[in-house]
């Protein structure tokens, strides 16, 4: 989509450090959901990155690297601020949200794509979802990193990451199904 | 729930994925052509994965707030200059990460982020000017007094202060309780981004404008006054601390406010 940046950085490695800025911080909005935070972030694992560049074995992947500090930092700032807990037991958060039922088992994943304005919307859904999910689809979905290389981002077993992805799909679908289902039958009233 | 269906269930995100060998993947569909309920779960699953895949690009493509590439720049340009001038500070850093993968545990990484405020800050302090450190320091007090300063503008107690920067950051700071005398209400303190540094960056309200206190570890600087982006930075040094007072030049450098902020940081 973009074509190959003109250097900016003092030599190669912080070259590729920085081609990677702009995913990241979408990342890391999805993660903390607020734009300060995601900025620190992101400014965090860049000095890290530049820091402890002799740890990072050449040839393998830099992009799942930085995403990996970018994780490690956000965890140990959420453990120390207790804002939200993310080493949540998944299935039980998948007992506390129920399943639904109704109208959207009319809805199919193709019509869903077929909606406009989809965009938006699927942000939102993603926000609304518990971080553990959040995180897991995004890296899987958006970001096309393999499950063993999200585990060791999310620092669980590969296990606990397929059952977060499993259930993060199904709550991100069943709330943009849900809430369409609702625009449409829920007149305007006035 | 039936085993079949539990193996199924389980095997979802790789069918999802195409990531199935062929014999499991006929298993799967055998099973969900047999059993509406998994079906539909797997029809849940698809779904959500078709969604993020379409929106993908558009997800990652999150405009970058203003300033974040020069200021990433600036750290690989500062961190270029500084590996090849003093190669020294490697060795220390590798004694204390043995490794990424395992070590980025918060106890570790907060000392060796305390090791490396102080060293990183002693290094600027002397190559940098007093005008670069307002400059950065005045950037940082507007952004954090936008970003921060409506959620933060009842007063807070010092000591809680003093407390969550301890606990939080691991600073033991003496924070300068407010005072009526000199006008001077303490709003919240976070952390300030300093070059490539960390530093505590303590806010307050004094006579109706925004005012900043910044303490860096060790550096020793001569006392001086400026003014940057229309901010005046007093900048003073103390038991090997410098201190960094930020105030909008509109507020004429808050005299009272300034002799307090100078007896009382410490």
């Amino acid at each position: 989509m973009f074509g190959r940046r003109p250097s900016t950085g003092p030599d190669a490695f912080s070259d590729e450090v920085l081609r990677h800025l702009e995913p990241l911080y979408a990342t890391a909005l999805r993660l903390t959901r607020n734009r300060a935070d995601a900025e620190d972030l992101v400014q965090d694992t860049v000095v890290k990155a530049l820091r402890f560049e002799e740890r990072f074995e050449r040839g393998t992947n830099l992009r799942a690297w930085l995403y990996t500090i970018l994780h490690n930092t956000w965890r140990n700032r959420v453990r120390d601020t207790a804002r939200e807990t993310v080493d949540v037991d998944s299935t039980r958060i998948d007992e506390l949200s129920a399943e639904p039922g109704g109208p959207a088992e009319l809805e199919t994943p193709e019509r869903l794509l077929l909606r406009d304005a989809l965009g938006q919307e699927v942000q939102a859904a993603l926000d609304a979802l518990p971080a553990a999910f959040r995180q897991a689809v995004w890296l899987r979905d958006v970001e096309d990193f393999s499950y063993a290389e999200i585990a060791k981002m999310l620092d669980v077993p590969i296990g606990t990451v397929m059952s977060r992805i499993s259930r993060g799909r199904r709550q991100l679908f069943d709330a943009l199904t849900k809430k369409h289902d609702e625009g449409n039958v829920v007149p305007v009233a006035k | 729930m039936k085993s079949d269906c539990k193996r199924t269930i389980d095997r979802l995100p790789s069918y999802v994925d195409r990531q199935l060998a062929p014999d499991e993947d006929a298993d799967v569909d055998r099973h969900l052509n047999a059993c509406p309920p998994c079906r539909r779960i797997a029809e849940r699953e698809r779904g959500g994965r078709l969604v993020l895949q379409q929106e993908s690009s558009r997800l990652r493509s999150e405009p970058l707030p203003p300033g974040l590439r020069s200021r990433c720049e600036a750290l690989a340009r500062d961190h270029a200059t500084r590996s090849s001038s003093s190669r020294g500070a490697a060795p220390v850093m590798r004694s204390l990460m043995t490794g990424w993968r395992s070590t980025l545990v918060p106890s570790v990484l907060g000392a060796v982020l305390l090791v490396f405020t102080a060293s990183a800050l002693l290094a600027i302090a002397t190559r940098r000017s007093d005008a670069v450190l307002a400059a950065q320091l005045t950037a940082d007090h507007s952004k954090c007094f936008l970003v921060w300063g409506d959620a933060g503008k009842s007063p807070v107690e010092a000591g809680d202060v003093e407390r969550m920067l301890a606990s939080r950051y691991g600073w033991t700071i003496h924070v300068p309780p407010s005072s009526a005398a000199a006008g001077v209400q303490l709003i919240g303190a976070r952390r300030c981004l300093y070059a490539d540094g960390v530093v505590p960056h303590v806010m307050y309200r004094a006579h109706g404008h925004d005012l900043s206190l910044y303490v860096l570890n060790g550096v020793a600087r001569q006392p001086s006054e400026l003014v940057t982006f229309g901010h005046r930075s007093r900048i003073w040094t103390r038991n090997q601390k410098t201190y960094v007072l930020v105030s909008s030049a509109a507020a004429e450098g808050l005299p009272d406010a300034t002799r307090y902020m100078m007896s009382e940081a410490y």
